[in-house]
């Protein structure tokens, strides 16, 4: 049905069968994982609680603090709005992908890919260039006549939604393809037989086959987002900073980790709990695991 | 026997590193043409002097240095830092002191140095202008911070550090000799009645480009990059009228894993004919007082050490006192 249940069913009964006797085989992984992953994140809730004073100030200060909050608002807002417009130009994209001749797709894949590849302060800094007030979109609106005055497509929300939602693309693009290239076009046909508007194709019948492609795609580029730094601290204004920017402030400029270790913690936490609702929602259900 | 050649191999591999370790020193700046300039002017004729290399890492971060001493593995030997960080993280025993034996501090302007840091060159925040772009360049803070008769977007550096504070407090007609301890409230309040109109800039490059594309035609900048950016053609204005300084200073980490070359590295870089070549290349004044008669006079009349007399000196001191305390409202007014 979608690539989750084919990959699932596909690997699950041979990593169970691989598995040697109970923890033995996967042993290496737990190590790699514990040193790389836990360690540092046991490192650093020990930070945000025991400086500069033990005890949980830099979590009241954290959350008992407008400006903070006013940050989490901010990160959670243009994550969103992101997922949103990346779902909607992704779609379509991902459904010509799907349905054209295979050599064009792959070109355009290969497009796709190559943007993916270039460098992110590169491509951040392009889009500077194209926005500011004397930049090539505003000129040339104004040489067309459709504005008479530059409009502030840059160092606010609006720069920050266009240059993430430029990286972010791929990365719904690539899982909606592959759910859509998956779908029977029979199914559609059928559907258009048995008297289905179009509208009705696509709300009743498309869209619920694609469902799992699109929450995987909205949730990694959610997750993404959260956790977004270069393109919103140049893209964007002070005023709708996001948490990453906080994070990098507290540690490189006021070399305060314990408030820094906080904010990452409370990050790490909401990217968890998200990717454990994914799970619950689409995975283990999907799989038949319960 | 295949062990033993792996073992011997790796001893090998070991004693080479080693020795490498102990003849590479590490300098850390921040990068770009500033960097460059320190590399042309200071590592290049340490190296033919002492025979000791080199190797550059940045850009400089605090954080990681902080890190780096709290873990006990330094690889940073001398770091290009601000004066006001120098100040502070010399009280909280991330420094090693230096040695004043080795480095002679008689020629040095006493503004810029500590017990753990001596400059590395000095800067200035004047009032930068494309005088393509407008029609009439401010002339003083007040005017930057005047929307009515200066309309449209100035820049300001982002981050938290001494002079944006100081810039708002002149401009609201505090004196020269009455900033510290700053007045935050008034300054903020300042600040308040310009912040639609700031773009901030966080790095020189950004500063640049947003004068020369006049995306904010006028702002606050470092002298060194108005220098630069005239270099490039673009008719400037560059107003000196209480241009605030404050200093770059060179320290050592604690537990650095090279302290006597860092030392006369340091020493070396402190010293006239260094300091004059770096000043020839950015545009920031020397610290050392001997560098000015090694200049041509043409250069040497370009830079902050001939606008004493309409400067504003940033007091380290206070800020590395204040440091925190500033930053954190800085933010906080940043990010309502």
């Amino acid at each position: 049905m979608s690539t989750y249940t084919d990959v699932a069913s596909e690997t699950a009964p041979t990593s169970r069968a691989a598995r040697p006797n109970g923890f033995g085989g996967v042993m290496p992984a737990l190590i790699f994982v514990a040193i790389f992953f836990v360690v540092p994140v046991i490192a650093l809730l020990l930070r945000s609680v025991m400086e500069p004073t033990p005890g949980f100030g830099n979590y009241a200060e954290l959350l008992g603090s407008t400006t903070y909050l006013k940050i989490f608002a901010n990160t959670f807002i243009v994550s969103g709005l992101v997922t949103v417009i990346s779902l909607l130009i992704g779609f379509p994209v991902a459904w010509t992908l799907a349905i054209m001749p295979t050599k064009l797709a792959s070109l355009i894949f290969a497009v796709l890919l190559l943007s993916m590849w270039t460098n992110l302060l590169a491509r951040t800094y392009a889009w500077m260039v194209l926005l500011q007030r004397t930049g090539l979109i505003n000129k040339m609106l104004m040489a067309t006549g459709l504005i008479d005055k530059p409009l502030a497509l840059v160092n606010n929300l609006t720069g920050v939604t266009i240059g993430m939602t430029y990286i972010m693309l791929p990365f719904i693009i690539l899982p909606l393809f592959g759910v859509i290239r998956k779908i029977d076009p029979a199914i559609l046909q059928a559907a258009a037989l048995c008297g289905a508007s179009r509208w009705q194709c696509l709300t009743r019948v498309l869209l619920p086959l694609a469902a799992p492609g699109m929450v995987a795609g909205a949730l990694m580029v959610f997750v993404m987002s959260l956790g977004y730094y270069v393109t919103p601290s140049l893209l964007g204004g002070t005023a709708n900073m996001m948490l990453a920017e906080l994070i990098a402030q507290f540690v490189q400029s006021l070399v305060n980790w314990g408030m820094g270790g906080a904010a990452a913690l409370v990050l790490l936490v909401v990217t968890l709990s998200l990717y454990a609702v994914q799970l619950r929602l689409f995975g283990t259900q999907n799989t038949g695991g319960r | 026997m295949k062990a033993r050649i792996a073992l011997a191999a790796f001893a090998a591999i070991m004693a080479v590193s080693g020795a490498a370790k102990a003849d590479t020193l590490v300098f850390t700046s921040w990068g770009g043409t500033t960097q460059d300039a320190q590399k042309a002017a200071w590592v290049n004729p340490f190296t033919d002097k002492t025979g000791v290399a080199v190797a550059q890492d940045g850009p400089t971060d605090y954080g990681k240095l902080k890190a780096m001493v709290e873990a006990g593995q330094v690889t940073w030997d001398v770091v290009d830092v601000e004066g006001d960080y120098a100040a502070q993280a010399g009280k909280t025993g991330l420094l090693e002191k230096l040695d004043f034996s080795v480095i002679d501090k008689s020629k040095l302007d006493p503004r810029f140095v500590t017990d753990y840091s001596v400059g590395s060159f000095y800067y200035s925040f004047v009032i930068g202008c494309n005088a393509d772009a407008v029609s009439a360049c401010p002339k003083s803070w007040a005017d930057l911070f005047d929307t009515a008769k200066f309309p449209g977007k100035r820049t300001f550096y982002k981050w938290s550090a001494p002079g944006v504070i100081e810039a708002a407090l002149l401009a609201d007609g505090v004196p020269a000799d009455k900033l510290y301890p700053l007045d935050l409230e008034r300054a903020f309040k300042k600040l308040d009645t310009i912040k639609s109109d700031i773009v901030w800039w966080s790095s020189g490059a950004q500063s640049q480009q947003l004068l020369a594309s006049a995306e904010a035609p006028f702002g606050s900048i470092w002298n060194g990059r108005m220098t630069a950016l005239a270099a490039s053609g673009v008719k400037t204005d560059t107003s000196w009228n209480q241009n605030i300084t404050a200093a770059d200073s060179l320290v050592v980490p604690k537990g650095a894993p090279n302290l006597e070359a860092a030392m006369k590295f340091i020493a070396l870089a402190a010293s006239a004919q260094p300091q004059a070549d770096l000043a020839k290349a950015t545009g920031y004044a020397p610290i050392n007082i001997e560098s000015a008669k090694l200049m041509d006079p043409a250069t040497a009349k370009t830079l902050p050490d001939q606008q004493t007399a309409s400067q504003v000196n940033a007091d380290m001191s206070y800020w590395a006192e204040n440091r925190d305390a500033i930053g954190k409202r800085w933010y906080a007014w940043q990010a309502q």
